[in-house]
């Protein structure tokens, strides 16, 4: 990856909280009410596609795993309402052969207000010597 | 829905637990739209080092999310929750979801819980999560 994007803004993605995709979540983990805490992840894969195939960032998605993931609500989202995702990669490092990059991503409602506040860390394992 | 009143710090949320199958890893690429092809696609996974398939991280933190849920009664009260992933999770493997009251602030309703996932295989007990932490708003 290409410690250059770090700063990259990615243009806004529209997601659609659809009340079928939010009971097959809950379904799948036994959640009974509600939206299930890490329904976000939906969302994010909205947006990150388009960070992923960046040619700026020339990342190699072969070679990626997940480090960790960070949410912080700051309400619920509801069901059918369409919110809003804006990505952008916040840091990018490389530590002995392997690259660390932090996407952060914003959610927000149809008024602009935040709802959800993404941070994962992605890991480009290093090429096999 | 569960009281903040309930909750002595120290005290641990009920374990979860689940046999990771195929089917759940392909209804989770699904439903959240992670089709990666690691989690799908056993000749894929093996070209990239893997023994064969791999069950999504965020399959493993929706389990200690839904573990959480459960203890709280409530989805809507989970303010934070944050996980690192350690060992990969196969299809076959037990994860087993837990956590414990780190803090209680009495005034704002706040529990902060350190959490984690344990993970099964062949006898042998490690980490899917290791460092996990969730937050959550209680009356």
């Amino acid at each position: 990856m290409n410690a250059e994007a770090e700063g990259t803004v990615y243009p806004e993605v529209e997601f659609v909280v659809d009340p079928e995709r939010v009971a097959a979540f809950r379904d799948l983990f036994g959640i009974d009410h509600g939206v299930p805490p890490t329904f976000v992840t939906a969302a994010e894969f909205a947006a990150l596609p388009t960070v992923l195939t960046d040619p700026a960032l020339a990342i190699d998605f072969t070679r990626v795993v997940h480090g960790s993931q960070e949410y912080e609500y700051h309400r619920p989202p509801r069901v059918g309402e369409t919110l809003r995702v804006r990505a952008r990669i916040d840091s990018i490092r490389h530590r002995g052969g392997t690259g660390f990059m932090t996407i952060a991503m914003d959610l927000v409602d149809a008024d602009g207000r935040p709802v959800c506040s993404v941070r994962s860390q992605m890991l480009e394992r290093g090429l096999p010597t | 829905m569960k009281e903040r009143a309930e909750v002595p710090v120290g005290s641990e949320i009920p374990e979860l637990r689940r046999v990771v199958t195929r089917e759940d890893v392909v209804a989770y690429a699904e439903v959240s739209g992670d089709r990666n092809p690691l989690h799908v696609d056993d000749d894929f996974a093996r070209s990239v080092g893997f023994p064969g398939v791999i069950a999504h991280g965020m399959f493993t933190m929706g389990h200690m999310a839904a573990a959480v849920t459960a203890w709280a009664g409530d989805p809507g009260v989970v303010g934070s929750i944050a996980a690192q992933f350690r060992e990969p999770v196969f299809p076959g493997d037990t994860i087993v979801a837990g956590g414990r009251v780190r803090s209680v602030d009495p005034d704002e309703g706040v529990i902060a819980l350190e959490t984690w996932v344990a993970l099964e295989r062949d006898g042998r007990v490690g980490w899917a999560v290791k460092k996990g932490s969730a937050r959550v708003r209680l009356a």
